[in-house]
């Protein structure tokens, strides 16, 4: 619990994290509103959902900053200290500092997919007049906060096998982003499906337009999957290095 | 069974207020731990790839005594101190706190203070924030915070982001965060890096006082001088190879001063 009670506190100290949370109250709810007003777009039963999904940004930059945040230089004239040697003679067990830090990032990302939900579908619901939001929706909900966390400890998994920010940030949100890489590659092949990413997106959207449609619970333990595989390199790449 | 209540031969150590040792130590039963913590080395081998950066490093830093770990740059002295904190693994050999390796340590944060390079804070947070999680991890109350920034000299910048700190200030938070526990072990890498003459002064003056009061500090530094002033025990060493250790009389020996001992010792200039 004491190590819990460090992880939040870091957390809600770095300004990264704070940048990140408004991107994920702002951003979805946005999206809705300009799409509503936007003649063209089409209403459908994911409208809401579908921007809920863009705002996973949130959720992966928090999962990459809380490891990043540990290896970060101080600067050339402090011979590279980092914070990762505070925290490991403050909590020596690493399995403990990683259950710790897992538990507050799934946590803060958890809430943070809950209330921005709870915006963007309120909204949703105001602004799209053909899409009604009601106590049904409430299963997807919590696929999106589940997506969500997922999202944020996959980030955090390749992060912890780079020990720097710059790579997994650039990939997975130019993944988000700009052109996914996953999406592109089921053109080529239908086991892109079940990239993480995408078989992850059946925790909440209901419109499926691929070839393969997972239920719900298929699409969050495949995703599932995923985070343990790649968590667990991370993992296990933590726990055998030098700090 | 050895005779309790014996302390081990630790010349100024000796007199010190005894206690009885926590869980979790093992100290064989009947003994009565000081209050420092013994820090030994024992056979410590570290390589990196081909490279043996530690060659069977074995030392002891006893309570109630202040013990300078010297060297030239790269000589292995913060790979050593990093094996001790756990930080690094040991290729081969045993690092131990009170006969326990720290990664088994129950209460870390009140047994062992350390200080490596820089502040080991993270750029955007301020100091006070920096000092609220190490304290929360340690379950150390919050008001202690505030004691520590007045103990180092940091609570008018305590609000300031540590990116904006100069390297003296950042040394001092590290030290604060060092402090938080009132730990029985101070490991210290290069401490009068980046401090003034005032901060130097102030810090020689704290460490006399921390062992006075039998508790354990280990030091690195290539500060001779300072270390002459300051330091009861000396280890030198010289690539990844203990040269000389003993108190500070020992090791100086016929050289004159420590000086002329290290330049003996590790090769003069190279």
């Amino acid at each position: 619990m004491k190590a819990l009670r460090a992880e939040l506190t870091k957390l809600t100290s770095l300004p990264g994290v704070w940048i990140a949370v408004a991107i994920g109250l702002v951003l979805p709810a946005g999206v809705t509103v300009l799409n509503a007003s936007n003649s063209r777009s089409v209403p459908s039963a994911d409208t809401g959902f579908r921007e809920l999904a863009i705002g996973v940004v949130a959720a992966i930059v928090i999962g990459v900053v809380a490891i990043s945040s540990e290896y970060l230089a101080e600067g050339e004239e402090s011979g590279g200290s980092r914070q990762i040697t505070t925290s490991l003679t403050a909590v020596p067990s690493r399995s403990r500092f990683l259950l710790a830090k897992t538990a507050a990032v799934a946590g803060t990302v958890g809430l943070l997919a809950l209330i921005s939900s709870a915006i963007t579908l309120t909204a949703t619901d105001l602004t799209s007049a053909d899409v009604s939001i009601g106590t049904s929706d409430l299963p997807r909900v919590l696929g999106i906060a589940a997506y969500w966390i997922f999202s944020a400890l996959l980030a955090a998994g390749i992060t912890l096998v780079t020990r720097s920010g710059i790579i997994p940030l650039s990939v997975l949100i130019v993944n988000i982003s700009v052109v996914s890489v996953s999406f592109l590659l089921t053109k080529v092949t239908r086991l892109a499906y079940y990239f993480p990413d995408l078989a992850g997106t059946h925790l909440f959207l209901r419109d499926s337009d691929g070839p393969v449609d997972l239920t719900p619970v298929a699409g969050g333990l495949v995703m599932g999957l995923w985070v343990a595989v790649i968590a667990g390199i991370g993992a296990a790449a933590f726990v055998r290095r030098d700090a | 069974m050895p005779p309790p209540f014996q302390n081990p031969p630790t010349g100024r150590g000796q007199g010190v207020v005894l206690r009885s040792d926590g869980p979790g130590s093992d100290v064989p039963a009947g003994w009565i731990a000081l209050a420092g913590g013994m820090l030994s080395i024992h056979e410590v081998t570290k390589r990196r790839g081909s490279r043996e950066i530690l060659s069977g490093l074995s030392f002891e830093a006893r309570p109630g005594r202040v013990t300078a770990f010297l060297g030239p740059n790269g000589a292995g002295k913060t790979s050593t101190l990093r094996i001790l904190l756990g930080l690094d693994t040991a290729t081969s050999g045993t690092a131990l706190i009170d006969g326990v390796p720290f990664a088994r340590l129950a209460d870390p944060v009140r047994k062992v203070g350390a200080v490596l390079e820089g502040s080991g804070a993270h750029r955007s947070r301020t100091g006070r924030a920096h000092l609220r999680w190490v304290a929360a991890a340690g379950g150390v109350p919050r008001a202690r915070v505030d004691e520590v920034l007045e103990l180092v000299g940091l609570a008018d910048d305590s609000r300031r982001r540590v990116r904006s700190y100069s390297l003296g200030m950042g040394r001092r938070l590290g030290l604060a965060a060092a402090l938080l526990g009132d730990p029985d072990v101070l490991v210290l890498d290069e401490p009068v890096n980046g401090l003034d003459p005032e901060g130097i002064r102030w810090i020689r003056t704290f460490l006399r006082d921390r062992a006075a009061s039998g508790r354990t500090v280990l030091l690195s530094s290539h500060f001779l001088g300072e270390v002459a002033a300051t330091v009861d025990d000396v280890v030198v060493i010289d690539r990844g190879r203990i040269v000389a250790q003993g108190s500070l009389s020992e090791v100086v020996g016929d050289h004159g001063s420590i000086e002329n001992a290290y330049f003996a010792l590790t090769g003069g200039a190279r």
